[in-house]
């Protein structure tokens, strides 16, 4: 695996900074806290993977920086800045600007983020339609363009179809395609492989990696695989209860795991001996 | 654009929804003709014809005014059609409203929305029309407003219902993470996907509508004579049971299968895959 040790020693190069966030839920008798005091920093360019179990709250951290928290029954506190603003306290309609625009999201389920009801052409289309000024002409040349980039070949007949259409790796493939239309700057990628099958897993991952190179989009690389995580991403960030155990550069955290939960999730990594 | 027409029929394509169609364009087409031609004048009395049974030239008798009830029959469904059709519209447009807003923030919106429309939901829909028209007076302008409000309550609970769970879905987040505003998502992305649920509770709507005129003209609220309607006609058939049934047994069963009609579309519809 080739790295890019050079990435991680340019620190002003941060676009996106996570400060003590912290993040409470108040929708019942107690308050939940689900992230306690995370910090960390996305570089321009740089594949960060955020790893951990099921309510380590990887997600939640990941929802807070897409700005899909909801806003009531819910205490945030702490900073994410992008760009010189704070992602958590912007308003609304503020925050509409970056989504779609500078910051896009690709979910778990191919299957259930596509709108079922919706021609994939304008589900493609729908961050330019929101953000650019564009004839319709340009906007579905622009289409067909990505999607032939994320290597669907029939691009014009996907154009047209539903997404019942299509198997679940075309369907994230759309999905990617869909995100980076507008050349956001950070891609949240929440588990994107986890519902497909092994080897579309391998080529989505492929793909999304030379997406990172060729357009340079910061990926927030979410997943419970760490072999993925191992293969993908350049730094981690192990994720335990809310808090971050383990961050560093993902070859050094591979090879030489500190803590110890870390370790035992890098033991749990089935290995395959040939006899 | 012929040819979607049909891509989409064909989905359709079942017994229900076929027999269902034919009987439902069937009334369409006598309200439609009933608004320029019947085949007698609805409101010339005949003496010499009264309560005359069925005969070639008047092939559904005569009523007790001596008028041809083929020609009311038609002016009826005339009337009892676009009644409903306008009752359904003002129900399920205000519905889509209401439920859509309710469904979609939920919170303390929901809760207000959702007692307001429980009170009127407690409230027959025929009592609730009788409050209406005893306030604004009756004719058919104020019968389909009356008829239309009162059936606001049912397509707001099914269309919040559907916005609960088609909002949780990740296509609704993936729609506001592209930036669209929830105006957008509520009406662009979401509403397609409730639309299965929506026509076939809008046909089971227009059997309801349809029962509610009738009723509310058998009560002698709705329609007022003379024009014709088919529930006054079958309370007026009343007193000429035994003597002449041909009067009761028309607008009867034109309500009977106009009713079968709208039922039959509906299951066809919901049974479709």
């Amino acid at each position: 695996m080739v790295q890019l040790p050079v990435l991680i020693l340019q620190v002003n190069n941060m676009l996106l900074e996570v400060k003590d966030l912290t993040i409470e839920f108040h929708d019942h008798d107690r308050p939940e806290t689900v992230v306690e005091n995370v910090s960390f920093s996305l570089d321009k360019g740089e594949i960060l993977g955020l790893v951990g179990e099921s309510g380590s709250g990887k997600s939640m951290t990941a929802m807070a920086i897409a700005g899909l928290l909801p806003r009531k029954k819910m205490k945030k506190s702490g900073e994410i800045i992008f760009e010189e603003k704070n992602l958590l306290t912007l308003p609304r309609h503020d925050l509409r600007e970056l989504q779609g625009d500078e910051i896009a999201v690709i979910f778990q389920e191919p299957m259930t983020a596509l709108n079922p009801t919706m021609r994939i052409g304008r589900q493609v289309e729908e961050a330019l339609l929101l953000h650019r000024d564009m004839t319709a002409q340009d906007r579905k040349n622009r289409a067909i363009k990505y999607l032939k980039a994320v290597e669907l070949d029939d691009a014009e007949r996907i154009y047209e179809s539903y997404p019942h259409e299509l198997s679940g790796g075309q369907r994230q493939r759309v999905m990617i395609a869909s995100a980076m239309i507008n050349r956001p700057k950070i891609l949240i990628a929440d588990e994107p492989t986890t519902a497909l099958d092994v080897t579309v897993q391998a080529q989505i991952i492929d793909l999304l990696q030379r997406t990172n190179k060729k357009l340079g989009v910061a990926i927030l690389f979410i997943s419970h695989d760490l072999s993925l995580i191992s293969r993908i991403t350049h730094n981690v960030i192990v994720m335990q209860n809310g808090h971050i155990v383990e961050k560093g550069n993902t070859d050094e955290i591979f090879a030489a795991p500190k803590n110890d939960y870390t370790k035992k999730l890098i033991a749990a990594i089935p290995k395959v001996e040939l006899k | 654009m012929l040819n979607s027409i049909r891509k989409t029929f064909r989905k359709y394509n079942n017994f229900f929804f076929n027999f269902g169609m034919i009987i439902t364009l069937v009334f369409f087409v006598l309200a439609v003709v009933g608004c320029f031609y019947t085949p007698y004048n609805t409101t010339e009395m005949n003496v010499a014809l009264k309560n005359s049974a069925p005969a070639l030239a008047h092939i559904f008798g005569c009523d007790n005014y001596g008028r041809d009830i083929f020609s009311r029959v038609m002016e009826g469904i005339r009337n009892t059609f676009f009644i409903s059709f306008f009752t359904v519209l003002i129900g399920s447009l205000m519905g889509i409203l209401i439920g859509a807003v309710s469904g979609y923030y939920g919170g303390r919106l929901d809760e207000i929305l959702m007692r307001i429309n429980d009170v009127m939901f407690a409230f027959p829909s025929v009592l609730l029309a009788l409050v209406i028209i005893s306030l604004f007076g009756s004719g058919t302008m104020v019968v389909t407003l009356a008829l239309g409000i009162a059936f606001i309550p049912s397509f707001a609970r099914i269309v919040r219902s559907e916005y609960k769970k088609q909002a949780s879905l990740d296509y609704v987040q993936s729609a506001k993470l592209m930036g669209a505003k929830d105006i957008r998502v509520i009406f662009v992305h979401i509403l397609p996907n409730i639309l299965p649920v929506l026509v076939s509770s809008v046909m089971i709507g227009f059997n309801n509508a349809v029962l509610a005129e009738a009723g509310l003209s058998y009560l002698g609220i709705g329609v007022q004579p003379p024009e014709a309607s088919l529930g006054r006609m079958l309370s007026e058939a009343q007193s000429y049971l035994f003597s002449s049934p041909w009067y009761a047994l028309f607008p009867g069963l034109a309500i009977v299968f106009m009713v079968l009609g709208f039922s039959m579309l509906a299951e066809g519809i919901s049974s479709a895959k």
